[in-house]
């Protein structure tokens, strides 16, 4: 049961972090210098 | 249905990984961490997962990847050295069979370390390999922390989500290695993009880092530990509130004791008395048959030379009889004890070559990272994260490099991983480096202090 559900926890955010990577673009080129989401 | 949940993990990374290369790479890093085939009862076990993500990462890197300015740095130099140096001492072992066993796994180690650095060419790209470490240990991690408040764990007694107690699954190396990761998840928690700072990550790191604290304290490994003082040291280094840190951690250390198990205290007390201790002594017994044996071999005795020992020790106890303690002292004898430490694992088993390359790769890690954290102390902006990721590397290396002199962990692989962001760190900064044109140790040394603006 602990095994699952330390499993279900770590497994189900590593999926999430996967899935907000995909519309990243700064994952394989860096912003522009003038990224204007940074502060906001 | 646990084996079919982690094919589905498995299969939509692969997926993801067609979108996104770089997803491949992270996958062979999770594969490589939690072994999920060592999880799975059957379905998995049959698959060789783990080579076909190396090769879907290599392919997607070679296809898809940008590769401008591509550089190969010394230290991938250096890892480049000590495979071949490795491969030679394997081809010359005292032990062939036994050394070849362990080659099969320290190989791949070397090479994705060598690769790796090449794939991390963004920030978001460092990050996103930190993330994934830290939340793939975390499956291990969570296990024993819940596992210790329940039950309060035990010496090689814990669970730990398998029976096989290797990789990051077996105790001390467990131990260290959580321990070191409480840097990295206190830098995701500030500086993370992917899950940027609120509630809910405060909530799980604070978590996350408090089953990192019980993962020595559930497999009662005294190395863990000590890694915990050292890091409890190292976090005074760019604390602004150090007198409240101190009086917190002190005042937590007496909450705490009395929730210890029993048998902790009484292993932890054997640190000091280590002449009592049959391990701690065969331990010294077998560094000292290390020395003498590379000064016969210096080039080494290639892996598991420490098969060929047969060490003589003496205990020394205190036993009670009537109402006087009567010092006991025993004269053991053992043989192919294992180094416990990866300073005399690198010596024993690679000779002078070997060690003095794997020395140099780790201090040329910890220099450069002392180097970032000075260049850029005083960056802002887009800038800003560097100096405290130099910072966090540099620590969990240093705890590793304590760790290790107790636990022989110089071919796992978790490590090559955090050095290969150090060295992609190192190169990213090096890209940068046209803005502010930093070099040397900083350039804040050129600016006056106080005492010198004061007029005359």
């Amino acid at each position: 049961m602990i095994d699952l559900f330390a499993m279900a926890v770590s497994h189900g955010l590593m999926l999430l972090a996967a899935w907000r990577l995909l519309s990243r673009d700064d994952l394989d080129r860096d912003a522009p210098p003038a990224r204007a989401g940074d502060e906001t | 249905m646990r084996d079919l949940a982690l094919v589905a993990f498995l299969v939509l990374l692969l997926g993801f990984g067609l979108r996104r290369p770089f997803l491949l790479v992270l996958g062979y890093v999770y594969i490589d961490i939690v072994s999920p085939q060592r999880l799975s009862y059957n379905l998995l076990t049959s698959i060789p997962i783990s080579q076909i993500f190396f090769l879907a990462a290599f392919l997607g890197w070679l296809i898809r990847d940008d590769k401008k300015g591509l550089r190969v740095a010394p230290r991938q130099w250096l890892l480049c050295f000590l495979l071949a140096w490795v491969a030679f001492t394997t081809f010359t072992a005292d032990f062939p069979v036994e050394a070849l066993e362990k080659w099969d796994w320290a190989w791949k180690a070397l090479v994705f370390a060598i690769f790796l650095p090449f794939t991390l060419r963004t920030k978001l790209r460092l990050e996103t390999l930190l993330l994934l470490m830290t939340l793939s240990a975390a499956t291990i991690i969570i296990i024993g922390g819940i596992k210790t408040i329940l039950s309060g764990g035990g010496y090689g007694v814990l669970n730990l989500g398998v029976d096989n107690n290797s990789g990051l699954y077996e105790s001390s190396i467990i131990s260290t290695l959580a321990i070191g990761l409480i840097p990295i998840i206190l830098y995701l928690r500030k500086y993370g993009t992917i899950f940027p700072t609120d509630w809910r990550v405060n909530a799980f790191a604070g978590a996350l880092i408090f089953a990192c604290l019980l993962m020595p304290i559930g497999t009662e490994a005294r190395t863990g530990l000590v890694c915990m003082a050292v890091l409890g040291v190292l976090m005074l280094r760019d604390n602004k509130r150090r007198f409240l840190y101190m009086a917190g951690t002190a005042f937590a250390l007496m909450v705490s004791i009395p929730f210890l198990p029993a048998s902790f205290t009484q292993r932890m007390d054997t640190i000091e008395g280590y002449q009592g201790d049959e391990s701690a002594s065969t331990r010294i017994a077998v560094w000292a048959w290390t020395w003498n044996y590379v000064q016969e071999h210096p080039l080494g005795g290639g892996f598991e030379a420490y098969r060929g020992n047969k060490i003589s020790f003496q205990t020394t106890g205190t036993k009670a009889a009537g109402n006087v303690e009567v010092v006991v002292a025993a004269n053991l004898t053992d043989e192919g004890r294992a180094y416990h430490s990866s300073y005399f694992e690198m010596l024993g088993e690679q000779g002078w070559p070997g060690f003095l390359a794997w020395l140099a790769l780790h201090a040329t890690g910890l220099v450069r990272m002392e180097i970032l954290r000075r260049r850029y102390r005083r960056s802002e902006g887009r800038e800003a994260w560097i100096a405290p990721l130099a910072t966090t590397l540099q620590h969990s290396h240093i705890i590793y490099l304590i760790g290790s002199l107790f636990v022989g962990i110089a071919f796992q692989s978790f490590v090559y991983m955090w050095m290969a962001i150090e060295i992609g760190l190192d190169a990213y900064c090096r890209k940068l480096g046209t803005g502010e044109a930093k070099s040397g140790w900083g350039k804040t040394r050129l600016q006056p202090t106080k005492a010198i603006a004061k007029p005359a």
